[in-house]
């Protein structure tokens, strides 16, 4: 639940606006550190990602971002890169808006950004897909945080004064249960992710020796 | 190929209308400009006047029905939730939240069904970072491959009991079918970068300039965007 359902015209100027503007201004400061070899592999997770994002899975158009696990993947600045380009096919889609693009790579990248300092922490204390599964948690936790943010902003009508409480608490009372759930569906996935990689091909983690040599 | 991502896809490419012939650029413009004043339309005329010149666009492209209202609609759920949140007890309101978002995303399907994927992304990388426009181009090509590896997968979980037992352990099988896809994601992207060196890549995926070839079907393009102009002089400040 840390993608932005919220399609065109329903924000303010102000906030998708600054939402874009911050976003172009990390993107070509993070475009800097980028390689030929190293944007495939972001492509190719980052279309892991947009299918993830692109399939409902329950009710409500429900669907994984997987941003945690690619952020742990790819580091920040290529999660970051690949949840812009995500967000911009899925916008192209119908699926969110075309100016909500900004807000919805700072909301995911947020997510992502934040999970692969937790589990470098995490990864010297506890095993691969329980470092993963929490590190998750702790990206999902801040992009859900940031995600109601916007959502709470955007539920004032433009220039208006603060709305009555009844009209917030509704919103909070549908978004808060699907972010819970969100949180403990993606970090559940996440966990499964780390118990493959862990086993299979563990040179594609973060902080193995191997990892330098092998992973782009 | 039953979804809605992949019919847009294919019908970008076979379609045969005129907006496909129309290049990729002055659709993009065209778009842009009819999000735009949905989203800016400070009157419900306008909002209402500029939506039925998209229904006009999504109709004469041929697409699919069932694709353009699928994608369309996809804002209507969130529309209603603001719907709610907002409500005043007047019909304008409503009507201004729905209509807003679903100009938007009809416009976006058409531009997604008459165009395809690299003529829509090749003006878009020429203003975005090198690295971030060619992760549009492989972001968008990896997709389709990674959708038809998951369908296999899920099929594959289904028959051995995969997706049996408590969701907890659904999901965890479903996650570790994901790190196949990051093994098979990882090794394609090694693959992929051999070719692109082998072809003698040279910084950038995408050189081509079809987007911006005119031809006598942007016509219909240039006559739209008079249309809505036009529309937005005279009803901007239309009560």
């Amino acid at each position: 639940m840390s993608h932005l359902h919220i399609p065109d015209g329903l924000l303010p100027f102000w906030l998708w606006g600054s939402g874009l503007l911050v976003a172009l201004v990390l993107l070509v400061l993070s475009g800097r550190a980028a390689n030929p070899q190293r944007v495939a592999y972001q492509g190719a997770l980052g279309g892991l990602m947009l299918a993830a994002n692109a399939l409902p899975i329950g009710p409500l158009e429900y669907h994984l971002s997987l941003a945690g696990p690619i952020g742990i993947l790819l580091g920040p600045l290529g999660a970051f890169q690949a949840a812009f380009a995500v967000s911009a096919i899925l916008a192209l889609l119908g699926h969110g808006g075309l100016t909500v693009v900004g807000l919805n790579t700072l909301v995911l990248g947020a997510g992502a950004a934040v999970a692969r300092p937790v589990y470098g922490v995490l990864a010297r204390v506890m095993r691969v897909p329980w470092a993963m599964a929490w590190s998750t948690a702790a990206g999902q936790a801040v992009a859900g945080g940031l995600w109601l943010a916007v959502v709470l902003a955007a539920a004032r009508p433009w220039g208006a004064p603060p709305q009555a409480p009844s009209h917030l608490e509704r919103l909070v009372a549908f978004a808060f249960p699907l972010w819970l759930l969100g949180l403990a569906v993606e970090s559940i996935v996440a966990w499964g992710i780390g118990r493959f990689l862990e086993r299979v091909h563990p040179a594609l983690l973060p902080g193995g020796l191997t990892v330098r040599a092998e992973a782009p | 190929m039953n979804d809605p991502l992949s019919q847009l896809d294919y019908c970008a490419s076979v379609g045969r209308s005129p907006w496909h012939r129309a290049t990729a650029l002055g659709k993009l413009l065209l778009a842009l400009g009819a999000i735009a004043i949905a989203v800016f339309a400070p009157t419900l005329r306008l909002l209402v006047a500029t939506h039925a010149v998209v229904w006009v666009l999504a109709t004469s492209s041929r697409l699919p029905g069932r694709v353009v209202l699928a994608a369309a609609g996809y804002p209507l759920v969130f529309s209603a939730l603001f719907v709610a949140s907002r409500w005043d007890g007047t019909l304008a309101t409503p009507l201004v939240l729905v209509l807003r978002p679903l100009t938007a995303s009809l416009t976006a399907a058409w531009l997604v069904g008459t165009t395809p994927y690299p003529d829509v992304f090749a003006p878009l990388a020429r203003v975005l970072p090198r690295s971030v426009g060619d992760g549009l181009f492989l972001t968008y090509r990896a997709l389709f491959a990674l959708l038809a590896r998951a369908e296999r997968l899920v099929r594959a979980l289904r028959m051995r009991g995969g997706l049996g037992g408590p969701p907890r352990q659904r999901l965890a099988h479903a996650g570790e079918g994901l790190g196949t896809l990051v093994v098979h994601g990882f090794e394609r992207s090694r693959r992929l970068y051999a070719t692109m060196l082998l072809r003698g890549h040279s910084g950038r995926v995408c050189g081509c300039r079809h987007y911006a070839e005119w031809s006598r079907a942007d016509g219909w393009v240039v006559l739209t965007a008079a249309v809505l102009a036009l529309l937005s002089v005279l009803l901007w400040r239309a009560t």
